[in-house]
């Protein structure tokens, strides 16, 4: 499956204006017997079936370890709750973060990017549409392995989702739960690194004509960023894992101290992997909100070029981050962590001056996609600015492992939640060719948003009274009583918020309003083709003379201005 | 091809900095190596990206161009794209049982390596494509006789 490259030179052929000669190159394909109803469930290597597959799948698992959190929620309610027991209540501790991590929010990212990033930069394909199929084959197998860890005798992992040393070895987890969730993970991590594989190739070889590396959509940019950090990240996990399993299996000791290993280097090997993680499920979901922000605003995005080097900035500094997550073992280099650590609000502030700056004088169409994306705005700046308390050693040291971390970094990952809403409700018109409901989405808006910040505010208070995270139950006299049940209630708000975009997606596939090609009067090329796209997407293209080609077809009065 | 590899040298280059500035901070052994890994990582993509570029004596091409044209790229095909396969499912079903064999043990081997294996040739062969394009597009149009077609996109 080699790629073969246009080669310069070559005959051309008649059109001047390009587009006719495109459409009949495409048309000239040979129309091989396209796989239909569920086998092409399995075997179809369009993209976007693959991304579709992808992102119901990451869905599924949402809402799988969305339950696991109302019942640990439940158990946290009242002082002295037998709601689950102890050990069932670390299982759905370790497994909640492990799915929501590795399941949920990376995968509907890829499934997302598999999808959109295709389109966005005119290509028929993904450069290995078959290895692209695998990618998902791995990461559903992974998800199937480490939930299954439930059904065996002992029960699922249950050290926490960074699995820390010594607790992972056979002494203190001897269970084939943790082997489960060793090798779910694993094998998470290979669907990774094809799927980065794939992408990156993808971008720097299907592109359409005119469309050069600086006119791509922001959403592709962080796309690519984002593989760039997972080709860096996943492969250290995946060893960091094989090194783990030699310790259960075959009596080596590198994270076992009486062996003469050492336990500090499984954290050192998985934080390596653990922050860029971070951005990695953040990234996308950055390039989500904006698309929908420049769309719904109907102002091409503020500060481009700035974007990206936001972008690149991030994931640059992203990989020099890693041990702000292991201040208190006293064994790492405090002033370099806490000065990269730092560093990294400077990116994301200008990030957040270029979405403001998008918005500023825009014609504001104020949907559900756009509410989530403001939503976003809001929790994530929240969430980075505890980031910005935390990376501080001293605050660290005092705040480690108290809830005021879960307050954290649940602002941080319920932003991208949204990013996820987001994206579900601006490229539905796309996916499925109808829109979605605006009332019930405007709805499930409000729950979440109310839901998010009356369960994990509280919790910021929880952490400075000291209450640690992770455990199970806790007296009535310690003065956590109240806030608890306000972070659980809050829990269930959030809870029912997800209820109504399921029926809206349930309720729309059928009787949804049509959409159209182009709903939103999109700017990128995804609104350029047909709701759903043909197979190998498009029947002809605008030309692409800046970042939104599509805007300068549309409106060509309002032409973007060159090199803006 | 230009900005790809300066990307990517420029990502290589920064990781090996990174790891200079934090082996003289920290004299720390793991995460060093990680980042000169990382940093090899991506000398190699960018290498790789720069010899292509080399190769095509530093020519851009039709997407590397801010006035590239669609006819620019007419008469070459772009890549084989293939309509459908079952061997990823394959793979990832054999993939699942190694799992299962690394935990449980001894016979889950058995059908997990013939699983792999035959879903790894049959890859392989699949992957055959047709020596030249069918000069004869409509014959090649109406060609059913196997629910695998490769698909071959060409002037």
């Amino acid at each position: 499956m080699t790629i073969i490259e246009d080669r310069p030179g070559s005959g051309p052929s008649t059109d001047a204006t390009g587009t006719e000669v495109h459409q009949e190159r495409l048309m000239a394909m040979v129309p091989g017997p396209r796989p239909r109803s569920w086998v092409k469930f399995i075997t179809s290597t369009d993209h976007k079936q693959i991304g579709l597959n992808y992102m119901v799948t990451a869905f599924i698992g949402f809402l799988v370890a969305g339950l696991m959190a109302e019942a640990m929620r439940t158990q946290l309610i009242v002082p002295n709750n037998h709601f689950v027991t102890l050990e069932v209540y670390n299982q759905l501790v370790t497994m909640h973060g492990t799915i929501m991590l590795f399941v949920v929010l990376g995968p509907f990212a890829f499934g997302l990017a598999n999808y959109i990033v295709p389109l966005q930069i005119g290509a028929p394909d993904m450069a290995f549409p078959r290895f692209n199929n695998l990618s998902y084959w791995l990461y559903l197998s992974g998800f199937l392995i480490m939930l299954g860890g439930f059904l065996t005798n002992n029960g699922a992992a249950d050290f926490g989702w960074f699995g820390y040393a010594p607790l992972t070895d056979m002494v203190h987890s001897p269970g084939p739960g943790a082997d489960m969730w060793i090798l779910g993970i694993a094998l998470t991590g290979f669907s990774g690194i094809f799927t980065a594989i794939n992408l990156i190739t993808t971008v720097f070889c299907l592109r359409a004509p005119g469309m050069v590396m600086f006119r791509m959509p922001i959403f592709t940019w962080n796309m690519l960023v984002t593989l760039f950090l997972v080709l860096l990240a996943f492969p250290v996990l995946t060893s960091a894992f094989a090194l783990l399993w030699s310790d259960r299996h075959l009596t080596t000791h590198f994270f076992e101290a009486n062996g003469g290993g050492q336990p500090l280097l499984w954290q050192n090997m998985f934080w390596f992997f653990g922050h860029p993680e971070v951005y990695i499920i953040a990234l996308p979901y950055f390039g989500v909100v904006t698309e929908v922000i420049a769309t719904m605003s109907k102002k091409p995005v503020f500060g481009y070029k700035g974007m990206i080097g936001a972008t690149l900035g991030i994931g640059a500094l992203s990989m020099g981050v890693w041990a702000h997550h292991m201040y208190t073992t006293g064994a790492v280099m405090l002033p370099f962590f806490a000065a990269m650590s730092l560093l990294i609000a400077v990116p994301t502030g200008i990030k957040f001056f270029n979405w403001i700056g998008t918005m500023f004088k825009g014609v504001i169409t104020l949907n559900t996609a756009m509410l989530f994306s403001v939503g976003f705005l809001g929790i994530f700046l929240f969430g980075g600015i505890t980031g910005v308390v935390l990376a501080q050693p001293p605050l660290d040291f005092q705040l480690h492992m108290t809830y005021f971390v879960v307050a954290h970094f649940h602002y941080v990952v319920m932003a991208l939640i949204f990013g996820v809403f987001s994206a579900i409700y601006y490229w539905f018109p796309k996916f499925t060719g109808r829109m979605l409901d605006e009332r019930l989405g405007k709805l499930s808006f409000a729950l979440l948003f109310i839901g998010v910040n009356l369960t994990f505010f509280p919790q910021h208070d929880l952490g400075l009274r000291g209450m640690s995270r992770r455990i199970a139950t806790y007296d009535g006299n310690l003065g956590y009583n109240f806030e608890n049940l306000l972070s659980s209630l809050g829990a269930y708000i959030t809870g029912l918020g997800v209820i109504p975009t399921i029926i809206n997606v349930w309720k729309s596939l059928r009787t949804g309003a049509i959409a159209g090609d182009n709903p939103w009067d999109g700017q990128t090329l995804e609104w350029a083709t047909s709701s759903p796209p043909p197979d190998h997407n498009f029947e002809s293209l605008p030309p692409i003379r800046s970042e939104r080609p599509l805007w300068d077809a549309t409106h060509p009065d309002e032409l973007t201005r060159a090199g803006h | 091809m230009k900005r790809e590899w300066h990307t990517t040298v420029g990502a290589g280059i920064f990781l090996g900095l990174a790891c200079a500035l934090y082996w003289f901070l920290s004299y720390e052994d793991s995460g060093t190596v990680m980042l000169l890994f990382g940093a090899a990582a991506y000398l190699m993509l960018g290498g790789f990206i720069y010899l292509q570029w080399r190769r095509r004596a530093r020519l851009p091409r039709p997407e590397d161009k801010e006035d590239g044209t669609y006819e620019e790229t007419a008469g070459e095909p772009i890549a084989f794209f293939p309509t459908a396969s079952i061997w990823p499912a394959g793979i990832g079903l054999a993939a699942t049982f190694i799992a299962i064999a690394l935990i449980w043990g001894t016979w889950y081997w058995v059908p997990a390596l013939a699983l792999l294996f035959g879903s790894i040739i049959g890859f392989a062969v699949e992957a055959e494509a047709p020596d030249d394009v069918p000069a004869d597009l409509e014959q090649a149009a109406h060609r059913q006789d196997s629910t695998i077609e490769p698909k071959q996109i060409a002037h």
